[in-house]
């Protein structure tokens, strides 16, 4: 059963210039325990999207039209007072900057106190207790110390993992990381990622990763969402969209990793930067920087086609599914054209892989 | 390629006092008040050579004392001992019309576009300022001309030369560092994290541009960053910082196929590669510590798994391996590892 189901959710900013879509379309699934990434360069909407599976789009942003469904519930229409019981306690969230998350004039206790005291019936004394069994499970050294300490006497990596430990206090269903580590050190953002997967491994807590960074991803998430100026270009599976990218700005993006090209040449780069929500191109928002682009994509929008591992939107990928299919009726054996779909469906064949 | 040396630092060390007034030294904790120490120790004794026309990559972790090793080079902050040489010129202890000439052989772009171009002044007047001080013989006409092939070399049209920073996206803006830069044509460019406020396809842009730069202007860089991914890339050789010491440095290829140092290796280990099979990252215990006393023995000591007696007591050298790498580490050296 699904656990988190967002159908066709739009949100807008209500600006002096018009109403800008932030968000168009946006449909996707969450199961219990699944990790899932979403990933795209600043501009691309991922933070608005993360916010507003919480409902904490504040004016002059709302929610248009679609609906986010919990458990069936649907939230898009709850009050904030009726918000307010599910946040923190049926979705947590995380957010990129430890220092700003934190109350700097409170106590690390009384913070993650206040937070089981207003959606429990514990008593205090339990409280405590509860809390410093999840500083524990986070693995910080002597919490009964570090729970009377306020947060600017904790390092970055103490204060993220005191974060998530504040996240895990009610056993959420949902944990939304917005960026969790990339206010933080390599080492650092190793061991809380390391973390991070365990955590939600052992509570079986589902966790919706927002990240720019395609390694972070590949370390953490089963399935990714690419996203696009609002819009989800390309859904599936981690490892297939890390190895075989459709969208062309997904494979853009992997591309201009450095890894991807050989010591001492140029980066495959991706010309031009994402359009601001003003002037949106139209047609698919990409093809101005798109090496593929076709007449038709500078007119009508690309429909979510399933090619068998992932969801692509793109008009590129489309023909190509289309010849296959044509040339699927000519043939007699069904099973060789499960064969081509492998190999064709590669657009530009490329050697990828550590080096 | 011959090695010519262009930019010598040695025995570089740096204290930064962070005193404050009498009565906010003290602090109390549990009701006991304790002195605060006074003293940070950002460098100690950095030795390192840059060669011309290569590209230096000093990496570490956030406190280990790269972005103050470049503001000593650059003169923005004077180190309290050892020399740093530009050729065979000292410049360490130069005073600021002394420096004149060599701030225009080397320049820095910094971390953050946002914050270091002046929002006030238009991309003509940012630009041309640099370039009307160091040459004061040319004529406006040349100095438009100037700006205008300079903005052209970055990819910035030169139509949108009236308009003001934040009139630019985070790549364009670097770009405009950049340009900066390279306006009064020096052979030395250091840059203290160009990259990290940009989105992945415009870091690619952007050193894109700057390796552009280096083959047509043949410049040297001395390229400070925490990101492996592109040290890997683009660097010649690779400092690796720890503590306000240097404790690994050789070529590039070197260290990511043999990373000797343990700290080194830690450091590899914890870069987040796309293929998911990758080895699991070593961890290593605790965090930077903020260095308040000058370290006795290894700075590495207190993480470092293969610690022993002797890592306490005695400061590790820099011993050159037969590979060409240089690291210090006691360990290494007594072939523990």
């Amino acid at each position: 059963m699904e656990l988190l189901n967002v159908h066709n959710l739009n949100v807008n900013f209500q600006l002096k210039q018009g109403d800008l879509a932030a968000l168009i379309d946006i449909s996707f699934s969450l199961k219990k325990g699944e990790r899932i990434a979403f990933v795209g360069e600043s501009g691309a909407g991922k933070s608005i999207l993360g916010f507003s599976i919480v409902n904490l789009i504040s004016k002059p942003g709302y929610i248009k039209s679609g609906s986010i469904k919990l458990h069936d519930n649907e939230l898009s229409h709850l009050s904030n007072r009726q918000m307010r019981h599910i946040r923190g306690k049926r979705i947590a969230m995380i957010f990129q900057d430890p220092m700003m998350t934190l109350n700097p004039v409170l106590t690390i206790g009384e913070q993650m106190v206040e937070a089981i005291l207003s959606h429990t019936d514990l008593r205090k004394k339990e409280a405590k207790n509860l809390a410093i069994e999840k500083l524990v499970q986070v693995h910080i050294a002597s919490p009964e110390n570090r729970f009377d300490q306020y947060p600017h006497e904790l390092s970055g990596g103490m204060r993220q993992r005191v974060i998530i430990a504040i996240a895990l206090l009610l056993t959420p269903d949902i944990i939304i990381a917005d960026e969790p580590t990339t206010a933080l050190d390599v080492t650092i953002q190793a061991e809380i990622l390391e973390l991070l997967k365990q955590i939600c491994d052992d509570n079986n807590v589902a966790l919706i990763l927002i990240s720019h960074d395609l390694g972070v991803v590949s370390r953490v998430a089963e399935r990714t969402i690419v996203m696009y100026a609002g819009r989800i270009v390309e859904q599936g599976p981690t490892l297939e969209i890390i190895n075989d990218p459709q969208h062309p700005y997904t494979q853009g993006l992997l591309n201009a990793l450095p890894q991807m090209s050989l010591p001492g040449q140029r980066l495959n780069q991706i010309s031009g930067s994402m359009p601001s929500l003003l002037d949106r191109p139209s047609g698919c928002a990409f093809h101005e920087r798109c090496p593929y682009a076709m007449d038709k994509c500078k007119q009508g929008l690309p429909e979510f086609l399933f090619n068998g591992v992932s969801h692509v939107a793109c008009f590129m990928v489309e023909d190509m599914l289309e010849d296959l299919n044509n040339d699927a009726d000519s043939t007699y054996f069904d099973n060789e054209l499960d064969e081509d779909l492998d190999t064709s469906l590669e657009i530009q064949p490329q050697t990828r892989g550590s080096k | 390629m011959k090695h010519i040396p262009l930019l010598q630092i040695s025995h570089l060390e740096k204290r930064f006092s962070v005193k404050e007034k009498w009565m906010s030294q003290w602090s109390l904790n549990r009701g006991r008040s304790y002195k605060k120490q006074d003293t940070v120790y950002a460098l100690n004794k950095v030795t390192l050579t840059l060669n011309k026309g290569e590209t230096l990559c000093v990496v570490g972790e956030t406190g280990c004392g790269k972005s103050t090793l470049a503001r000593a080079v650059m003169g923005l902050t004077k180190p309290d001992s050892g020399e740093i040489y530009y050729g065979d010129q000292r410049i360490d202890n130069l005073n600021d019309r002394q420096r004149l000439i060599f701030r225009r052989r080397m320049q820095m772009v910094f971390q953050n576009p946002y914050a270091s171009l002046n929002p006030r002044m238009t991309v003509y007047q940012t630009l041309s300022e640099p370039i009307a001080f160091h040459n004061p013989q040319l004529s406006r006409i040349e100095v438009d001309q100037k700006i205008t092939t300079l903005m052209e070399s970055v990819g910035i049209s030169p139509n949108w030369v009236d308009r003001y920073p934040h009139e630019f996206s985070g790549g364009q803006r670097q770009r405009i560092s950049i340009a900066r830069a390279l306006s009064v044509e020096p052979d030395l460019i250091i840059a203290d994290e160009p990259l990290a406020a940009l989105d992945v396809s415009v870091q690619a842009q952007v050193l894109n541009l700057m390796m552009d730069k280096q083959e047509e202007y043949n410049l040297t860089y001395l390229f400070i960053t925490h990101d492996l991914a592109v040290v890997e890339h683009f660097s010649n050789r690779v400092a690796v910082m720890y503590l306000g010491t240097v404790c690994e440095l050789s070529d590039t290829k070197t260290l990511f196929n043999n990373p000797k140092h343990p700290y080194t290796q830690a450091l590899l280990s914890a870069i987040p590669r796309l293929d998911n099979n990758s080895q699991k990252p070593i961890k290593l215990i605790g965090e930077v510590p903020t260095p308040y006393e000058a370290i006795i023995g290894c700075p590495f000591q207190a993480r470092c798994p293969f610690a022993q007696e002797k890592c306490f007591i005695e400061a590790p050298k820099m011993i050159q391996q037969p590979d060409g790498s240089s690291v210090s580490c006691h360990a290494v050296e007594e072939q523990r590892l």
